[in-house]
């Protein structure tokens, strides 16, 4: 058991994931399996709505395309606004972290009571 | 106008399959993996289901999503494919502005016209009166068995309101002009009286002060009255408080409230007062008050006329034979309104549509003609895909766009329109008032629809189906030449026949006009100035004696005034409205059934010399004279009409009439002796019959009869000349009376304003219909001789005289223009039949209107087809060939 995803970090994994390159469903979600060494634990299926909707708001395109099995598949690409999306979250992300590392490892300077 | 295979979606997939494959696929390559793994197929089927979670909801999810994501899609695809349209169209109009001007310009004229008749029907007949309830409100009037209907007698209405349950509210009131003085200076303004059931038919609250109270509604109060805003504002300078405001009427009168702006009913009414302060007449003939009703929520029409005349069923015996009534007729307050403006106004907007019908053919035989020069670029486009629904959008986005800009054109026009008619329409429609406001230009809007459509779908189809490949090999010189051309003589006969339609009706109402105007009025009103004199009651009340000193003294200066050669004076003139009637007695003649009395006539009080200064014959004795002032009898001029009625076979000098109960009871009525008989005079309306009518001498009728009275000056002075002189005598007496000057044309101008009008409009349309065909056919026929100018060439190459191609050239023409005329002709007939009510001395069929309608339209077809058939007798017969 792993931890479970924050809120909305989701999406961002999925961007980033496909900044490599166009990828299938399957292959976001292996991707995202392997390199998080299964410490993301996500159910597969919660990926599909999160595609489509990232979809739907003009950040990927999908089409369906053959893939070196011959086997049809839906395959995704950032878009222009998709790329856009990714590095401001990104940016948003590591903003995030450095201020809760540094609240996290500062010691009071004086009484707080 | 969705097309998907012009608005591809990404992955043709239907939402249900594009979901579930993708999946499928999933759980697939997942299973192939696991099984990779070494795991049998039942142990990685259960695995992969395990690790994807609920495939069913997240299945359902991913459709939610899809499809409103597509639909989305769909709806912006199809505006940007809109938006193409419109950037295309434009660009296209842009390219041809001589079009695209004389096109807006037709649109404007037509969809104007359509606005500003609209705007006049809108806003008085279609929008509801600004009132509250009004739907409810009707006027009252007694019901007569033989003579129609006339004002109820107070006793009656009186007897109606305690026991009627019909009504909300009953009100009976009298206004009109009245002379107000405010601080010392005289004004003329609409006032008068209004019993307490007039603020229970409107239900006022005044925004100052308050309504007259039950107290000060009875004989011997206390004078009060209740003014408008606009006369609390403008003429008593908007004081804050009303505690000491005074204005003068027939008494020094408490001014104690200000009703609400807006306010104005009876039509311009300033100063409301009460009626029950003036003792009435217990006559139950006398019909000198108007009612108005708020009819109870859910009572028809038809049950409070049922319950007033079973009311009157109970009266009549108590008072017979001394009562003429038998009950009431009510009509709903806004058909009273407008009643009369009705039928033309309907008309009016009927005929605006027969002219955008007009411009609407002519835009589509333009969109034709260009059409024909495009379809070389319309044969590329469909060879390079576009189907033949994107072209047809194509163009009817060019049409609409037309249709828009014309739309708003059309709306300044209509706007510029209605301030040009707000001159010479009827006082009554207020079009001063009016302006194109949300209604208008919603119906603008939706005729500019209905217009684009018109003129852009037929062209569009036609335009669509030429066959690519003939177009392309024949390039722009166009083909389909004699379909094309059929199309267009349809097109320029419909125009000429709308053109001959609404040529005719105007010609109709010019010809009823002329005879109106040809009527006869019985008075010469060339050189006749008209002064509106009202003595202040509060000066000219109690004795008589200054009332009749005041026109004594006037007279005589006016006669002696040099420049003047009569005057005289009378309560009231012809054509300047209703005027009294009432019942008489000829001497030896048997009482009728209504009462005792013989018959009715109208009635006139005149002093001076009148009949001389409005120019009426004498046709038989004498008319008054100044020795009658002073006579102890009672003579009396009467008109033809009264003596061939009366006395068909009988010298009528030395009859003898007496009037009955015109002036109540406070007046025994003295015999009079005929002295003289006038000519017929054209009374209430220039179109109405010549009604019996007598005359008194002013000084042996009640002296209030002649308080407000208009005089009449004979005089050749330019009326800049005899009005101050007239201003200064009567100043010279009183420098406190009020007058007003007109002169007896503009009086006789103002009875036929409402003929005027509408014969102006609908005249003005016909005009700009003729124009439009005109225009029309000049075009077509320049473009048929253009198209042909190869094969005249040949023509003349092979001998053809010039005689003979302009004949050829006409010829043609006139195949399309001489169908139009006849069935315009038989429409003309057919809808003349709708001007009936507006006619006069003219019948509906009247040849000489439709002869004169279809001749100027053949004479302006010859005339403008003819400019063309010249141009093809000078093609070169050499350069024409060669244009191959």
């Amino acid at each position: 058991m792993g931890m479970h995803l924050l809120k909305g970090t989701f999406d961002l994994l999925i961007l980033k994931t496909l900044s490599w390159g166009p990828a299938h469903g399957y292959a976001i979600s292996r991707w995202i399996g392997e390199t998080s060494k299964d410490d993301l634990t996500i159910e597969e299926g919660a990926l599909y709505p999160a595609l489509r909707r990232l979809e739907a708001r003009g950040l990927l395109s999908a089409k369906w395309r053959k893939t070196d099995t011959g086997r049809e598949a839906r395959v995704y690409s950032l878009t222009e606004d998709g790329r856009k999306a990714l590095r401001q979250e990104v940016a948003l992300w590591q903003k995030y972290v450095a201020a809760f590392t540094r609240v996290l490892e500062s010691k009071p300077t004086e009484s707080l009571s | 106008m969705r097309n998907d295979d012009e608005l591809p979606l990404s992955g043709a997939k239907p939402v249900n399959d594009d979901v579930r494959g993708e999946l499928e696929f999933h759980l697939e390559q997942r299973i192939a993996e696991l099984q990779k793994r070494g795991l049998t197929r039942e142990q990685a089927v259960a695995r992969a289901r395990e690790s994807f979670g609920d495939r069913s909801a997240v299945e359902a999810e991913c459709r939610d999503i899809e499809s409103r994501r597509r639909s989305t899609k769909r709806r912006a695809d199809t505006l940007d494919a809109l938006w193409q349209d419109l950037r295309l169209g434009a660009r296209v109009l842009r390219k041809s502005p001589g079009f695209t001007i004389s096109a807006i310009l037709t649109l404007a004229l037509g969809i104007g016209a359509n606005a500003a008749v609209f705007s006049i029907v809108n806003g008085v007949i279609l929008q509801p009166l600004p009132y509250e309830h009004a739907e409810r409100m009707v006027t009252v009037n007694e019901a007569h068995e033989k003579r129609g209907s006339a004002p109820m007698p107070v006793p009656n209405f009186l007897d109606v309101e305690a026991q009627s349950h019909s009504f909300d509210g009953l009100g009976e009131y009298g206004s009109g002009p009245t002379t107000v003085l405010v601080g010392g200076s005289a004004m003329r303004v609409n006032g008068g009286e209004f019993s307490a059931g007039f603020f229970k038919v409107f239900p006022l609250k005044p925004v100052l002060g308050r309504l007259p109270s039950p107290d000060e509604r009875r004989v011997g109060a206390s004078p009060v009255a209740v003014v408008s805003y606009a006369f609390w504002r403008d003429r008593l300078g908007a004081p804050a408080s009303l505690d000491t405001v005074r204005i003068t009427l027939a008494k020094s009168t408490a001014v104690i409230g200000v009703l609400p702006e807006g306010f104005d009913y009876p039509d311009g009414t300033q100063i409301w007062m009460p009626l029950e302060q003036s003792p009435q007449t217990p006559s139950r003939t006398a019909h000198n008050w108007e009612v108005i009703g708020l009819l109870r929520a859910g009572v028809s029409v038809d049950a409070a006329t049922r319950e007033i005349a079973s009311i009157y069923a109970r009266l009549k015996p108590l008072y017979a034979p001394q009562f003429d009534g038998v009950g009431a007729e009510l009509v709903p307050l806004q058909s009273a309104m407008t009643g009369s403006v009705k039928t033309p106004l309907y008309l009016l907007l009927a005929a605006s549509a027969v002219l955008l019908l007009g411009a609407c053919v002519n835009l589509a035989s333009a969109m034709l003609a260009r059409g024909t020069a495009r379809s070389a670029e319309f044969a590329v486009r469909s060879a390079l895909g576009a189907s033949r629904g994107r072209i047809i959008r194509q163009l009817l986005t060019e049409s609409t766009l037309l249709a828009l800009l014309g739309c708003a054109a059309g709306l300044a026009l209509a706007a510029g329109g209605l301030k040009v008619l707000a001159y010479f329409a009827p006082a009554q429609l207020h079009v001063e008032r009016l302006h194109v406001n949300v209604w208008v230009q919603g119906f603008a809007l939706i005729v500019a629809a209905l217009t684009s459509l018109l003129f852009g779908l037929l062209p569009a189809m036609r335009l669509s189906r030429s066959d690519s490949a003939l177009a392309l090999r024949e390039g722009s010189r166009g083909t389909g030449g004699v379909r094309r051309m059929r199309a267009w003589n349809l097109l320029v006969g419909a125009e000429v026949a709308l053109a001959v339609v609404l040529l005719a009706g105007s010609a109709l109402l010019i010809r009823s006009f002329a005879r109106v105007m040809d009527s006869k009025l019985g008075f010469d009103q060339t050189n006749v100035y008209t002064v509106d004199v009202e003595l202040p009651s509060a000066n000219y009340s109690g004795a008589g004696a200054t009332v009749q000193s005041f026109h004594d003294h006037l007279l005589d200066r006016l006669r002696h005034l040099n420049g003047i050669q009569f005057a005289g004076l009378a309560n009231m003139l012809p054509l300047s409205g209703n005027y009294p009637n009432g019942g008489m007695v000829i001497e030896g003649k048997p009482f009728l059934k209504d009462g005792p009395i013989t018959g009715y006539s109208m009635y006139r009080v005149v002093g001076g010399d009148f009949f001389a200064a409005m120019g009426i014959p004498i046709t038989r004795g004498r008319a008054f004279q100044l020795s009658d002032e002073n006579a102890t009898v009672n003579n009396m001029v009467v008109n033809e009409e009264f003596a061939a009625t009366e006395w068909p076979n009988e010298d009528p000098i030395g009859k003898r009439v007496r009037v009955q109960g015109m002036d109540n009871k406070d007046f025994a009525e003295p015999w009079y002796t005929i002295v003289g008989v006038a000519g017929n005079v054209r009374g209430q309306s220039v179109t109405g019959p010549y009604r019996e009518t007598y005359y008194f001498d002013r000084h042996t009728r009640p002296w209030y009869r002649a308080r407000r009275v208009q005089y009449v000056v004979r005089s050749a002075l330019p009326i800049a000349t005899i009005a101050p002189l007239l201003r200064k005598e009567i100043a010279a007496i009183d420098p406190q009376v009020p007058v007003e000057i007109t002169t007896m044309n503009d009086l006789v101008a103002r009875s036929v304003a409402d003929r005027r009008f509408v014969m102006l409009v609908l005249g003005t349309f016909a005009a700009v219909a003729l124009l439009l065909a005109i225009v029309g056919i000049y075009a077509v026929v320049s473009y048929a001789v253009a198209q042909r100018t190869r094969e005249i060439g040949v023509r003349l190459a092979l001998g053809a005289t010039a005689g003979e191609v302009r004949s050829l050239v006409l010829g043609s023409a006139m195949r399309a223009v001489v169908p139009g005329l006849v069935v315009g002709g038989a429409m003309a007939i057919g809808t003349a039949q709708l001007l009936r009510t507006l006619l006069y001395g003219v019948t509906p069929f009247d040849a000489t209107a439709l002869a004169g309608a279809i001749g100027l339209l053949g004479f302006a077809a010859i005339v403008s087809s003819l400019l063309p058939a010249l141009r093809a007798t000078r093609v070169d017969p050499l350069i024409a060939m060669r244009a191959e």
